[in-house]
């Protein structure tokens, strides 16, 4: 008889264990990244940000073109990441140091670069969807990161961004389970209080 | 040889028993429809309340700092302790052979079922959060993290799932033969729905000894639950360092109040019901008598675990302890105090005179009396020993509002529901057991 | 070229980074999910903001005169926290509640957004800057001479601006503050011949004689007096000052007084020229030219005026004795809450006990001239004036005559009779409510400005974000008007108020001799002012009216049983800051009240009227009635009654309006006073039979022998005693328990296994141990931490419903506790900050059955928001009560637009139904740990300062690693007064208290 009760709180353990597995399986799916693997974009029109990953942007803006063809630093637009734990989104200013001149070759650049001089000559600021973000309760300090893995590490949580045409999330950084993990690998601190506060 | 039949037994013949006790499930009395309406009404009650405190937070119920667990906890405690009279009796007294139980034994088994499921509830309503109370199942995560088996509460989910689980499994297996024997009174869809619920019980020798055996083993099973659960809930207290729980006293005296409780709400159950589905004749004086008898008892071991608790705070020399029991008999809580001493400590000891043992009326009176006075003894001890602990500038006196009374009166209502139900749908009284104690009719010739 | 580069603001024009702060009640911990967030980039980036890093602005402190300078913690273009500036001479890096709660007169939601102007309806319709300028203009202009304008005290360029502005149209300025301290100046002019107010040396001073002048709340400087008498009468070295309170009521001050004395209404002017007589009759060494005084003093023998006074003639004599021989000695008086009609008079007797005890020029130093208004003489000739409709046009500045003056001066009415009244409030006040025309003047914060609050000291304002509303700086309010109005005010040609101050402060640069001045301009701007020695006081002798010094007795009004007090409270003061809900949360240090009024009844006098605590109390004056909840106080005579001011708006905003009884409806009209006596009445009261339950957070205020606000006195702490054994030696030796040998096992068990347990996990290698040490003789109780601490730790506020429910949030507490007060001994009283004491052995831990509260490598008891459910046996099971439970979405309703711009954006706002305590400001511990990476140091001790630490006044806290055997903090915690609260349930306390010292009490 005392079989029956084991077997009755084994089994609710062992659904409630399948439920929350399944949840972590889905949720930390890796995607692989965009599938060509010379640096040279594609060429791609605004048309097709439908069916690549990620969320649609106002502007069809190409992290491939310019951190992958051009090679532009990562820091050259996110220039807090190393200093504070936020990382910096890059000021309309800061589009203008190039698009002044640049203005694009095909006609898709050319009309995204036309909204990036409206907004800051209107002076509204693009909106941007936002891809990568964490619950409030969690405290990310970028610059930690960036000091211990170098300033190349973006990739380890960002993916390999100089190759996305459009960004999309590679690791669900939203999933504690994916911090933890990193941490348990590099034997560092693993305390609630070091992210929750 | 005329042996003069013991006075357990009822003084009918099988069949008699059994003609009866279908009878109650027959078509309901007025009573009984009465009853039931007014259980569903008090669950009612309680879902909006609950619906109330999910939308807008526990602050709609009366805590205020320090009382931070108040009549949500005082009710789950209350709950817990109905049960074990329910095992006691079907299970303890079972092993003991003390043929009495046979009556009243089922009511109880489902009472326990029944008031271990509204207990069940309560620490899901009053924590802060209730969409997460899984939070408090071990169950394996992506982020490593597991609940604190340090923590009494979590021994407490364990408890309280075991508890359910045997004591739900004790009933239907104590089910099985009676239901098969409906099956056979009844026709149409019943005997259908009769006929699955009896898992294919025939009655045959080979079953009957599978049967006694598992019955057994299960009332083994139940019997040091009765000890251990209501010690663990116990715990939930005596493990804190608040001056009136941190006591080695604690888990004895929780259990023995368990006890004295659930007779008293046995009581309270039982006398109406006979009534309503007119079960005199099985459910006799006789059976009153000796749950009197217990609830003397377990009432005196009360009264000496209230006695100790004084004792104990004035000897122990600790000023805390002490201020707390002092406030507690003279503090702005003195009316819930002695009312919880009245009740359960004094009044049980009326129960030394047979008169009153017998007398249905004053025992209904008594046994509505324990039910006040245990709860109160739960809230006494919850709320009035949160008020006024270590740090003077911190206490505080809380009072509970209607979403407190909401929640009480709702756990009322799904307890009355479901135990009517059933007495409505299953045997209340056990078939098979009462036949065992009838005497085999004499036939012409013999065998 | 030389010239102070003038920018717009659109250097700090900002968009608040939505997505990346967490800013506003969205940043609930576990609620963020599937939201779509937004990314919004700064047009330009700023070179003085990076998302994530706290940027500084230095600014001054406009809520009371003193003028203390600030620095404005601004993240993301939003000013966060207002904390005190090191730099500053007048508070030195700490800033008390009310300057704090600068945030939230910012933040108002009851802020006037826009110009308004009165239609015929009476209502107020929004109109456009350019509109409200255009009537501004052509009504000042038309008035001329007609005009009058009443400003505040606050002196700088833009009273200048504003006085010469209105002299060109011919009209007149009164500069009005609501406590000027009048009584003091003509004393002065009396005795010194000085119109103006001296500094006082509470730092210096061996012996502080307060007649009911409340200078750790409302009087002059607070701060910079609380600051200095902790240095004089905190315990350091068997050393402290003595400080005796003589008022008929025990205010904050009083409770950190070594003798409280509840003397007659009225009579310290007697008790302290009776002192002076004796000083004078038995010692020599008395500035040879107070013998003038001999003739008028002798009439004041202690024999003769000890009856009146309460006092005996032999009390007199040692007070007198002791204020003479401990030198140097301070006397000080004028306190509001006592400022009856011979307040004049007591001060002149007080300045002459100073001078023959020798103490002016050495703590009372003439010279700085702190900052003064024009007192109420000039108000109430305006009064006469518009009542008389003399006056066309009024102008009203940073002021707000209508509450601030009783309802009989008849300012209302007078102010009615004015055909065009402007009001630049930042809310709308009374006055402004009276107005015709509203011109909103931007907050100090979003302004440039300065002001000059003394001598050597000039502080500066700039704008820390654009302004939360369309509103201006008052500045250009005026230029813009006289550019609009041309004639007498064309001169007014500055193209804008930041140019104005500018040029300004070009002038003091060059005066200071600044060789760059654009550079000189950005040091003093990162500064936050310009700061000179302070000047050497001047030499001050006896005028000859000084010998014309009276002692008589004030008359009252009417004739009720008791006298009526209206006193200020450090929380409200003169009324502003009952529209903050920070200072109506945040307890009064004294009766520990919120959100209400009250009457202060004492003991014996409620068991003679037989009402009890809560029973509503009419007060009836000749001149009004009042009601409000009795309070029932043992620090006020018998024969008074007393009520806090800054309750009963009538305006002000939601938080303020209809909230309690106004106290100064009481009072009479001043008539030809020259300030406003606010103890000039004697009341009757009336019981109602209605109760209303007292919003207090004040417990039991016995500590019923459980040794939580140890202390002892002088002679036992000079030997170097525990708490313990001073203890045991004050009670006569009683025995000492020891414990027995199993208990020690026990605690020494408990001792092996943390340390077993710090050898696991996270918990392996070296952390430091956060703690703190609280010093109890220098805790004055004022409660600027607790709103610090609000203000760090986005706290919500709970309101009156909850506070009576007992669930306000204040992770900070300050306990009050009574001692004695009863059968004659004098009553004594204790405050202990009680927070979360981060126990090494902490009870809340275990219990948790999901570790949402578990312990830190560190050191700190951890509470993760995120991972609570709220079981609440937590708190339970907390010896100090210091856990607190959302019980409702607290942050939701705490932070409505804009009041949400201010949370502080590390720390998680928390969500309904979990349990949120103190945490060491684990977000600045972050902090710092984060930085020294960066930099690749190891943390050093300073580098972590608590918000409630950094506060403080008095510097009583200090926080730091108790591992670093030279750390403040250890070095703190092992004095010998230091003891742990409820040491004996062996939780170990990572916070060490001080035992206060108290000067051994004589009869």
């Amino acid at each position: 008889m005392r079989k029956l009760v084991f077997v009755l709180g084994g089994a609710l353990i062992l659904v409630l264990a399948a439920v929350a597995l399944s949840r972590d399986a889905q949720a930390s799916r890796q995607a692989a990244p965009a599938a060509n693997d010379s640096l040279l974009a594609p060429v791609l029109s605004a048309s097709d940000t439908g069916r690549l990953k990620g969320p649609t942007q106002p502007i069809f803006f190409r992290h491939d073109i310019h951190a992958g063809q051009f090679k532009i630093n990562c820091q050259y637009c996110h220039y807090s990441v190393s200093v504070s734990s936020e990382p910096g989104i890059p000021s309309m200013a800061t589009c203008m140091n190039c698009h002044l001149v640049i203005g694009g070759t095909d006609s898709t650049a050319q009309r995204e670069i036309k909204k990036v001089r409206d907004a800051s000559n209107n002076k509204q600021p693009v909106e941007w969807v936002r891809v990568h973000y964490l619950a409030r309760h969690a405290h990310f300090p970028h610059m930690r990161h960036v000091k211990v893995m170098g300033p190349n590490a973006c990739g380890t949580c960002h993916g390999d961004v100089a190759r996305m045409p459009q960004v999309f999330q590679v690791n669900n950084v939203r999933n504690m389970g994916f911090c933890i993990n990193c941490h348990l690998e590099r034997g560092v601190s693993r305390d609630c209080s070091v992210c929750h506060y | 040889m005329a042996a003069i039949a013991p006075p357990y037994v009822p003084k009918q013949t099988h069949a008699e028993v059994t003609r009866d006790v279908v009878a109650t499930l027959g078509t309901p009395s007025r009573g009984y429809v009465m009853m039931l309406a007014a259980a569903v009404g008090l669950f009612l009650v309680g879902v909006v309340t609950f619906t109330l405190l999910l939308k807008e937070g526990l602050g709609l119920a009366g805590y205020s700092p320090p009382v931070m667990w108040s009549v949500y906890i005082t009710t789950f405690v209350f709950w817990i302790g109905i049960g074990h009279a329910g095992t006691l009796i079907s299970a303890i007294l079972f092993l003991f052979r003390s043929p009495w139980r046979t009556a009243v034994y089922r009511a109880t088994e489902a009472m326990t079922v029944f008031a271990v499921m509204t207990a069940g509830l309560f620490p899901i309503i009053h924590i802060g959060r209730q969409w997460i109370f899984y939070w408090l199942l071990p169950y394996p995560n992506q982020r490593y993290l597991w609940p604190n088996f340090k923590s009494p509460l979590l021994w407490d989910v364990f408890a309280i799932s075991t508890y359910l689980t045997v004591s739900t499994t004790f009933l239907v297996v104590g089910l099985v033969p009676d239901i098969a024997a409906v099956r056979d009174k009844v026709s149409g869809w019943r005997k259908k729905l009769y006929g699955a619920c009896s898992l294919g019980w025939t009655g045959s020798d080979n079953q009957w000894r599978h049967y006694t055996r598992g019955y057994l083993y299960l009332a083994a099973l139940a019997t040091p639950l009765v000890l251990s659960v209501h010690s663990v809930v116990s715990w939930d207290f005596a493990m804190s360092i608040v001056p009136g729980w941190h006591g080695t006293i604690f888990a004895p005296y929780f259990v023995a109040g368990a006890i004295y409780s659930g007779i008293g709400m046995v009581l309270t159950l039982l006398i109406p019901l006979r009534k309503v589905l007119g079960l005199e004749h099985m459910i006799r004086d006789y059976h009153f008598d000796n749950l009197s008898k217990l609830t003397l008892f377990t009432g005196s071991i009360l009264f000496y675990a209230y006695a100790m608790e004084y004792f104990v705070a004035w000897y122990s020399g600790n000023p805390f302890e002490q201020t707390t029991f002092y406030l507690r008999a003279f503090g702005p809580m003195w009316w819930a105090g002695w009312s919880m001493i009245i009740c359960n400590a004094f009044v049980s000891q009326l129960l030394w005179f047979r008169k009153i043992r017998t007398n249905l009326t004053a025992l209904f009176v008594i046994s509505v009396f324990i039910n006040i006075g245990m709860w109160f003894e739960r809230y006494v001890i919850i709320v009035s020993s949160l008020s006024n602990d270590y740090l003077p500038w911190a206490w505080g006196q809380m009072n509970p509002t209607w979403a407190d009374w909401g929640i009480l009166a709702g756990s009322f209502g799904w307890f009355g529901m479901y135990f009517l139900l059933f007495a409505r749908t299953f045997p209340i009284v056990a078939i098979q057991e009462i036949k065992e104690t009838i005497p085999m009719p004499r036939k012409r010739g013999g065998h | 070229m030389d010239d102070i580069e003038t920018q717009g603001m659109d250097r700090r024009r900002f968009l608040t980074v939505l997505g990346v702060t967490g800013a506003g009640t969205a940043a609930l911990s576990g609620c963020s999910t599937g939201r779509v967030e937004k990314l919004i980039p700064y047009l330009v980036q700023s070179e003085d903001q990076v998302p994530g890093i706290a940027t500084i602005y230095a600014s001054t402190c406009t809520e009371c005169a003193a003028g203390c300078g600030v620095h404005v913690r601004t993240r993301e273009g939003r000013a966060v926290k207002l904390e005190g500036n090191p730099a500053h001479p007048v508070n030195q890096g700490r800033l008390c509640a009310r300057g704090q709660a600068g945030l939230q007169a910012l933040y108002n939601p009851g802020r006037v957004r826009s110009p308004r102007a009165r239609q015929a309806d009476g209502t107020f319709k929004d109109i456009t800057w350019d509109e409200a300028i255009a009537t501004l203009a052509s009504k000042a202009a038309e008035a001329g001479g007609k005009l009058a304008v009443i400003s505040g005290a606050g002196a700088g360029t833009f009273s200048t601006l504003l006085a010469d502005w209105t002299g060109a149209l011919g009209g007149r300025v009164v500069r009005y503050e609501p406590f000027d301290h009048e009584p003091v100046r003509a004393a002065n002019r009396q005795v010194f011949g000085l119109d103006s107010l001296p500094t006082y040396d509470f730092a210096r001073a061996r012996y502080i004689l307060s007649f009911g002048a409340d200078f750790l709340e409302t009087w002059l400087t607070p701060i910079e007096q609380q600051r200095g008498f902790a240095e004089s009468h905190g315990y350091r070295g068997g050393e402290m000052a003595k400080h005796v309170y003589l008022a008929p009521r025990m205010s904050l001050t009083g409770m950190n007084a070594d003798e409280w004395h509840a003397i007659a209404p009225g009579t310290e002017a007697p008790l302290a020229l009776a002192m002076a007589q004796v000083i004078m009759a038995e010692r020599s060494g008395a500035p040879e030219d107070a013998n003038a005084l001999r003739g008028v003093l002798s009439g004041y023998d202690p024999e003769k005026v000890a009856n009146e006074i309460g006092l005996t003639a032999e009390q007199i004599r040692r007070l007198a004795r002791e204020f003479a021989s401990a030198q140097p000695g301070l006397a000080v008086a004028g306190g509001i809450g006592s400022q009856h009609r011979g307040a004049a008079e007591v001060c002149a007797a007080v300045n002459i006990l100073n001078y023959v005890a020798g103490n002016v020029g050495v703590t009372v130093r003439f010279g700085a001239g702190l900052p003064t208004a024009d007192g109420y003489a000039a108000m109430a000739a305006l009064i006469r004036q518009m009542a008389a409709g003399e006056i066309a046009a009024v102008l009203v500045h940073d002021a707000n005559p209508a509450y601030a003056l009783p309802r009989s001066a008849g300012f209302a009415e007078a102010f009615a009779k004015v055909p065009f009244k402007v009001s630049t409030a930042t809310m709308l006040d009374e006055t402004a409510a009276l107005a015709d025309l509203l011109v909103p003047q931007s907050h100090a914060l979003e302004r440039w400005d300065d002001l000059h609050p003394r001598e050597g000291v000039r502080g500066l304002m700039q704008p820390v974000m654009e302004p939360v509303y369309g509103t201006w700086a008052a500045g250009d309010i005026l230029l813009k008007t006289a550019q609009q109005a041309g004639g007498a005010l064309a001169r007014f040609a500055a193209p804008s108020w930041e140019s104005h101050l500018k040029a300004a402060w070009q002038e003091i640069g060059r005066a200071a001799g600044a060789k760059d001045l654009q550079m000189w301009w950005v040091e003093t701007l990162a500064a936050g002012g310009l700061y000179a020695e302070a000047p050497a006081p001047m030499p001050v002798r006896l005028a000859a009216t000084a010998s014309q010094v009276a002692g008589a007795k004030p008359e009252f009004d009417g004739d009720g049983a008791f006298v009526f007090s209206a006193y200020p409270t450090s929380m409200l003061f003169d009324g502003r800051g009952t529209n903050k809900p920070w200072l109506l949360e945040n307890p009064d240090p004294v009766t520990k009240i919120t959100w209400q009024s009250w009457i202060e009844v004492h003991p014996d006098t409620a068991a003679d009227l037989d009402v009890r605590e809560g029973e509503i109390l009419r007060v009836v004056s000749p001149h009004g009635a009042i009601e409000a909840p009795v309070y029932v106080y043992p620090g006020v005579r018998r024969d008074l009654l007393a009520a806090p001011m800054g309750y009963g708006h009538t305006q002000y905003g939601d938080y303020a309006t209809g909230r309690g009884a106004n106290a100064l409806d009481l009072l009479g009209a001043p008539g030809e006073a020259a300030f406003v006596p606010y103890l000039s009445t004697r009341v009757s009261v009336e019981k109602t039979r209605r109760y209303q339950k007292v919003a207090k957070t004040e417990g039991r205020n016995r500590q019923l022998g459980r040794g939580i606000a140890e202390a002892m006195g002088l002679p036992a702490a000079r030997k170097g005693l525990t708490p313990e054994a001073a203890h045991h030696e004050e009670a006569g030796g009683a025995a000492h328990e020891i414990n027995t040998e199993r208990e020690l096992k026990a605690i020494a068990g408990f001792a092996e296994e943390q340390h077993e347990a710090a050898t696991k996990g996270n918990y392996l290698g070296e952390h430091p141990q956060w703690g703190m040490a609280i010093d109890l003789s220098r805790c004055t109780g004022c409660s600027a931490c607790v709103t610090a601490c609000y203000a760090e730790n986005n706290i919500p506020w709970v309101g009156e419903a909850d506070v009576l429910r007992g669930r306000e949030m204040s992770w900070m507490r300050i306990e009050r506790y009574y001692e004695g007060g009863q059968d004659g001994e004098p009553l004594e009283v204790r405050f202990v900050p009680m927070l979360c004491q981060h126990c090494g052995n902490a009870p809340c831990e275990p219990v948790c059955p999901v570790y949402a509260a578990y312990h830190t490598p560190d050191g700190l008891n951890g509470q993760v928001y995120n991972r609570c459910v709220g079981t609440r046996y937590c708190s339970n099971n907390c010896p100090y009560k210091v856990r607190y439970f959302n019980w409702y979405a607290y942050s939701k309703r705490a932070f409505p637009e804009p009041l949400n711009l201010q949370l502080n954006p590390d720390v998680t706002v928390r969500a309904r139904g979990v349990m949120e305590k103190c945490t060491f400001c684990v977000q600045r511990i972050r902090g710092a740990q984060n930085l020294a990476k960066l930099e690749d140091r190891p943390l050093r001790d300073g580098d972590v300062v608590t918000a409630c630490a950094q506060a403080c006044p008095s510097g009583a806290i200090v926080f730091g690693d108790r591992m670093d055997p030279e750390s403040r903090v250890t070095r703190a915690a092992a004095d010998h007064r230091g003891y742990h609260v409820l040491e004996d349930i062996n939780v170990r306390p990572a916070i060490t208290y001080l035992a206060k010292v108290r000067h051994p009490v004589e009869a």
